[in-house]
């Protein structure tokens, strides 16, 4: 895959990747793009152009790791678009998720207590995802933006380390969710309404993922690199 | 293992013709980029097996080749502009040029295969669980330490940790709660021996 560059055509952006629709967004960007460029694009909605590309870039190339001293726009830029994500995931995703899950649940015909053990599963999961969302949203991201604030580090300590490990944790509840169900629970249900429930599943893992992969490799690494330094 | 495909030349005619090439034989990923400088936002990737095609002439940002070798393994294709053999770089383990043909790419292909393929044997089961394997997932569903199993089953600590390692790996579920359910959707475990609120 090759990276998007700034003089690409907004629309390549979606046909090279429609998996970005939702991505652009989120930064108000909508469609309608006529011949121009990315870099048009932001200017005229007022956003960072290599933040763009950056975030971009992240979703379309799995290795793609921009390095610390090439980010040239503030952390705080980044937690706004976070934010925007987890919004995104809480209003939109997870009601479409549990919407299709119900479907499933009301196409299965008796004997259903394997299906039931799976949307307690899917429960316990979303219940884990809610909760750190919540830490980031209430805890980690206003730590950040106080650290570039103020410029001093917190008596408290860092909240940095706390999310990588967190995001390891949420990862495995859904793949071990997706196994359940593609290995081992027998098929006691309506096809086409698990095949919607399971596609909005992974395409949420996928876009997890990304968003996880964000924060580990952008975001962290930034706000790593600024600690050092404040402690010199 | 991963395989990592990254072409890296300014010409955009090159990088797409040879990414069209090797994708005739692979189903792979392949990373164009118009300057090794930009190789530097790749560091990050680790535990692969990387063919980096690189424009012989051009500037090649040791740099972040070297960051990536330490994680990786790393094979350099140096690509020629002309066939001239004069002065090929020691630094390339393998060359091509504008006019390789179709067998001496095929000859990169299978370098890339043999290099993929060392770790591929490594997942073999027949995915059922043993017994004793059966036990465990029971004693760990109930919410037992490792401690606790090993003592209640008479086997090592050790022992314990080998069988869920097997589990995990025969049932791709990974979290307590995962294998829980997975219990009693195969009746391993009753729903009634557990507390439903701590059931996940």
């Amino acid at each position: 895959m090759e990276l998007f560059r700034k003089e690409d055509k907004m629309s390549s952006l979606i046909t090279r990747n429609y998996n970005l629709l939702p991505v652009i967004n989120r930064f108000g960007i909508r469609l309608g793009f006529k011949e121009k460029t990315i870099a048009e694009v932001c200017q005229e909605k007022k956003i960072d152009t290599d933040f763009f590309l950056a975030i971009v870039n992240t979703y379309t190339d799995e290795s793609y790791f921009p390095e610390a001293e090439f980010l040239s726009f503030s952390p705080v830029l980044l937690i706004d678009y976070l934010k925007n994500t987890h919004k995104y995931y809480i209003n939109y995703v997870l009601p479409k998720i549990e919407r299709l899950l119900n479907q499933v649940l009301q196409s299965c015909p008796e004997n259903c207590s394997s299906l039931k053990m799976i949307n307690t599963f899917y429960q316990k999961y979303k219940t884990e995802l809610l909760l750190h969302l919540k830490l980031e949203d209430e805890k980690v991201f206003p730590y950040i933006i106080n650290l570039y604030e103020n410029k001093t580090l917190s008596a408290e300590g860092s909240f940095i380390e706390v999310i990588e490990n967190e995001h390891t944790n949420v990862e495995v509840k859904l793949s071990d969710l997706e196994n359940l169900i593609i290995r081992h629970l027998s098929p006691n249900y309506e096809d086409n309404a698990m095949n919607e429930f399971l596609t909005a599943l992974l395409q949420f893992e996928n876009d997890l993922n990304d968003h996880a992969r964000i924060e580990d490799h952008i975001l962290i690494t930034q706000v790593i690199e600024f600690e050092k330094e404040l402690k010199k | 293992m991963k395989e990592n495909v990254f072409i890296v030349h300014h010409s955009e005619i090159i990088r797409k013709g040879l990414s069209l090439i090797l994708q005739e034989y692979f189903k792979m990923e392949i990373t164009q980029l118009s300057s090794a400088k930009d190789l530097s936002s790749f560091s990050a990737i680790s535990g692969s097996t990387l063919i980096l095609i690189l424009e012989a002439q051009a500037d090649l940002n040791t740099k972040a080749i070297d960051l990536l070798k330490k994680n990786n393994d790393v094979y350099l294709v140096g690509f020629y502009g002309e066939t001239s053999e004069e002065h090929f770089d020691k630094i390339f383990d393998y060359q091509l040029n504008h006019y390789s043909s179709a067998i001496q790419i095929q000859k990169l292909i299978q370098v890339i295969r043999q290099s993929g393929s060392k770790s591929k044997n490594s997942l073999q089961d027949n995915g059922e669980l043993t017994t004793r394997e059966k036990d465990v997932i029971k004693l760990i569903a109930l919410g037992l330490s490792n401690k606790e199993i090993a003592d209640k089953l008479f086997i090592s600590i050790h022992t314990v940790i080998s069988h869920r390692k097997n589990i995990t790996e025969k049932l791709g579920i990974k979290s307590i709660s995962g294998l829980t359910v997975y219990a009693i959707m195969n009746n391993l475990l009753d729903i009634q021996d557990i507390n439903p609120e701590e059931l996940i």
